[in-house]
Order: structure tokens, then C-alpha cells, then sequence
């Protein structure tokens, strides 16, 4: 390039470009105005919609509805955070507890082992065959599971990962141990209260 | 009178008796060692001629099956609890319940003085006796002296207390023990604060004691 003389149509195009463009008086309102209309980047979006005010009407009915199903997560929250107090690294479990349904009660048996693989219920509401009666893992490692029984008393274990067998550390162990391991003893009353580990 | 219903009635029941009990040993088949079946059946056709429960018995069984216990070891405490069962009917009456039995042997064998368990029978004759025998087993197994147990149970219950009351207070007990307190201290402590809360009074000789509250 250097030493050769300019390409006289090149620099046509260079002067016409090197001049500035002709602004009307108006250009820079316009471009404002386009910028406020150009939508805003989505979280952007998002945060304003959050912040505007609105009104909302809700009839006195559903917003009972609203309170009743509010307490209601509240009250699950709270029962929910029960186990926490119990739970230990292992074999951990609340006393089962007993809802009273007529001649049977339905009795919740909860046990905590973040380590199982499964756990089952083994006793005498159920012929001592862990096949039957086998535990839903919630959260945390907490295994829990429904068992409608008669008033009476009942022994039981849980059985962890199908062979070791653990006593309820709830509830009342029963006496004498015929057969090596330690066993749990729930009693049923007749009004379906739960007494022993227990019963009543 | 038109004697047929009765009759036809009684006729199946008595074919229906067989088979109830077919099915109970029939729960033992394929979880038992052959001979130690044979005993454990014998046994409890042996119990259920003098009129005691066989559930609890076939349960038994099942318990020391599924532990993988031996024969001879499972036959020992079908037998043992057999003869529980017995000794709680003979203090309870034939009119207990399966329940009943169950826990009255439980509670027996948990050393509860036979005379604790008569006088309860004695003085509430038609209440369920399930929930305060229980409570006195769980309580022994917890430590506390099977004396102290038997009249902690029997002053709650003269007292009026709840099935749920009773519960309560066995979970206050095993509290206080696994706080540190002598068990029997604790038994007796709990009870003294139940009284005084219930406004119990000591029965007096021939005094007609109060019948439990509904749970």
C-alpha cells in the first residue's frame, strides 16, 4: 500500500464516511423511548412482578380454607420435626402411636436408621414373617409403617436389611427373652389408647 | 319351638371348631422344623382342651421360627408360655379374655405377686384388666421392683385412673429413670403425685373401690 496512489472510487467511499451523519433534533428522545419500550431482562421481569401491588379478591370461605391449610403445614412441620429429637445415627424410633378406628386401632410404628437398605415389622399381629409387613422410608432415614390392631398385647422387632433383628428403643422391652434377642411389646386398650411401648 | 336353627347352628359350630384349629396349626407348617412341630401341635391341642387360647401359643412358635432358634428351645417356650397362660386363667377366672390372659402371664412372669392380680380381678370383676396388667409388666422390665410395680398399678386404678392415665404414667416413670432415678423411687413418687392430683384416699376395710373412668 505504501508508495501507490489512491484508488480514486475508494476514496469516494472514505469521504463519505468520514462525514457525520445528519441527527434530527429529536434522535436522542426517540432512543430513550425506544429503550423504555424494549422488554426487560427476564429475572428483571420477574422481581418487578413480585413488587407490584395487586389486589386480590378472595371470598371469607376460601380464605378460611387458606388459614386451615396453612396451620395444616405448620402442624406437619411440627410433628414432622418430632423425630429429630430421637434421632440418633441408629436403631431410633418414636412409641408407636394409636388412632382408635372402631374394634381396631390403627397403630404407627416408626423407626430411624438413615443406613438401611429396608426394614420390616416382625410380630405377632403378623404370623413373625417380615415379608408382610415391610416400612416406608421417609425422609431422613426415617421408616414408618400402619398396622391396625385389636386391643391386646402384642410383641414385635424390627428387622433391618432382612437379617439383623432390633428392639423398639421406645418402647417397653418384654420380659424374658426366650430366644436370644431382645423384643418389643406394644399393648392395645380397649378404648384404643395405646400402653405399652407400649400399651394403651 | 321349632328346634331346627339350634341345632343347625350348634352342628356347624362344631364343625367349624376343627377347623379354626386345623388353621392355627396350619400357620406352623413349612416355619417349623418337622419334629419340633409336632411337639409345639400337641401342645397346643393339649392347651386348647383345657380351654386356653391357642393364638398366642402358634405365636410363640412363629416368634422363635423367624429368630432361627432350634427346636427344642422353641417347643421350651411354647411350653413355658402354655403354663403362663394357665396359672393367669386360674387367677383371672375362666371368664378373661385372650388379652387378658396374655398379659395377666406376662405380668405374672414378670414377678408380679399372684395376690396383686387376684385382687385386681376381685375388685373391677367386668373392667378390662389389659391395660394395668401391661403396665405392670413394662414397669418391671424397666426395673422397677415387681412389688412396688404391682401396688403403684393396683393404687391408679383404684384411684380411677384413665387406660390413658396409666400409660402416662408409666412413660413418666421410665422419664424419670432414664434421668437417673432409682426405679423403684420413681415408680413410687409418680404414684404419690397421682393420687394427690386424682384426690384419691386410702380404701378403708370393706370400703367398695371406685370403678376405672372410661378411657
Amino acid at each position: 500500500m505504501h508508495g501507490s496512489a489512491p484508488d480514486p472510487l475508494i476514496a469516494r467511499v472514505a469521504d463519505a464516511l468520514r462525514r457525520p451523519a445528519p441527527l434530527t433534533p429529536d434522535f436522542d428522545v426517540r432512543v430513550m423511548v425506544a429503550v423504555r419500550q424494549a422488554p426487560p431482562p427476564l429475572p428483571l421481569r420477574a422481581w418487578t412482578w413480585l413488587r407490584e401491588p395487586r389486589v386480590m379478591a378472595v371470598s371469607p370461605l376460601s380464605g378460611l380454607a387458606m388459614a386451615a391449610g396453612l396451620a395444616g403445614i405448620l402442624l406437619v412441620g411440627a410433628v414432622g420435626r418430632q423425630p429429630s429429637a430421637v434421632s440418633r445415627q441408629e436403631a431410633v424410633s418414636r412409641q408407636p402411636s394409636a388412632v382408635s378406628g372402631g374394634a381396631a386401632a390403627s397403630v404407627t410404628f416408626v423407626f430411624v436408621a438413615p443406613a438401611a437398605r429396608s426394614v420390616a415389622l416382625s410380630g405377632d399381629f403378623n404370623d413373625w414373617d417380615a415379608s408382610r409387613v415391610l416400612m416406608r422410608r421417609e425422609a431422613s432415614g426415617l421408616w414408618t409403617v400402619d398396622v391396625p390392631l385389636t386391643p391386646g398385647r402384642y410383641r414385635y422387632v424390627f428387622v433391618v436389611d432382612g437379617r439383623r433383628f432390633v428392639a423398639d428403643p421406645a418402647a417397653p422391652r418384654a420380659v424374658g427373652d426366650d430366644f436370644g434377642t431382645p423384643t418389643s411389646v406394644v399393648t392395645i386398650g380397649g378404648g384404643g389408647t395405646r400402653a405399652a411401648g407400649g400399651s394403651l | 319351638m321349632n328346634a331346627r336353627p339350634l341345632m343347625l347352628a350348634l352342628l356347624s359350630g362344631a364343625l367349624m371348631l376343627p377347623q379354626a384349629a386345623r388353621a392355627q396349626t396350619q400357620r406352623l407348617a413349612g416355619r417349623l422344623p418337622e419334629h419340633a412341630r409336632a411337639e409345639v401341635a400337641a401342645l397346643i391341642d393339649s392347651a386348647r382342651g383345657e380351654g386356653l387360647p391357642a393364638d398366642p401359643l402358634v405365636n410363640k412358635a412363629l416368634e422363635g421360627a423367624s429368630k432361627g432358634a432350634d427346636g427344642a428351645r422353641i417347643v421350651a417356650a411354647v411350653r413355658a408360655l402354655a403354663s403362663g397362660l394357665a396359672r393367669a386363667r386360674a387367677i383371672l377366672g375362666a371368664g378373661a379374655t385372650e388379652p387378658e390372659l396374655v398379659a395377666g402371664a406376662a405380668a405374672l412372669r414378670a414377678g408380679a405377686p399372684s395376690v396383686f392380680v387376684e385382687r385386681l380381678r376381685r375388685d373391677y370383676p367386668r373392667e378390662p384388666l389389659v391395660v394395668p396388667l401391661a403396665v405392670m409388666a413394662d414397669l418391671v422390665a424397666r426395673g422397677v421392683p415387681a412389688d412396688t410395680a404391682a401396688q403403684s398399678v393396683l393404687a391408679l386404678v383404684r384411684a380411677g385412673v384413665r387406660e390413658a392415665e396409666l400409660v402416662a404414667f408409666r412413660q413418666s416413670v421410665e422419664r424419670d429413670i432414664a434421668l437417673g432415678a432409682p426405679a423403684g423411687a420413681a415408680a413410687a413418687i409418680r404414684v404419690n403425685a397421682a393420687e394427690r392430683d386424682l384426690g384419691a384416699t386410702a380404701l378403708l376395710p370393706g370400703q367398695v373401690p371406685p370403678r376405672p373412668r372410661k378411657p
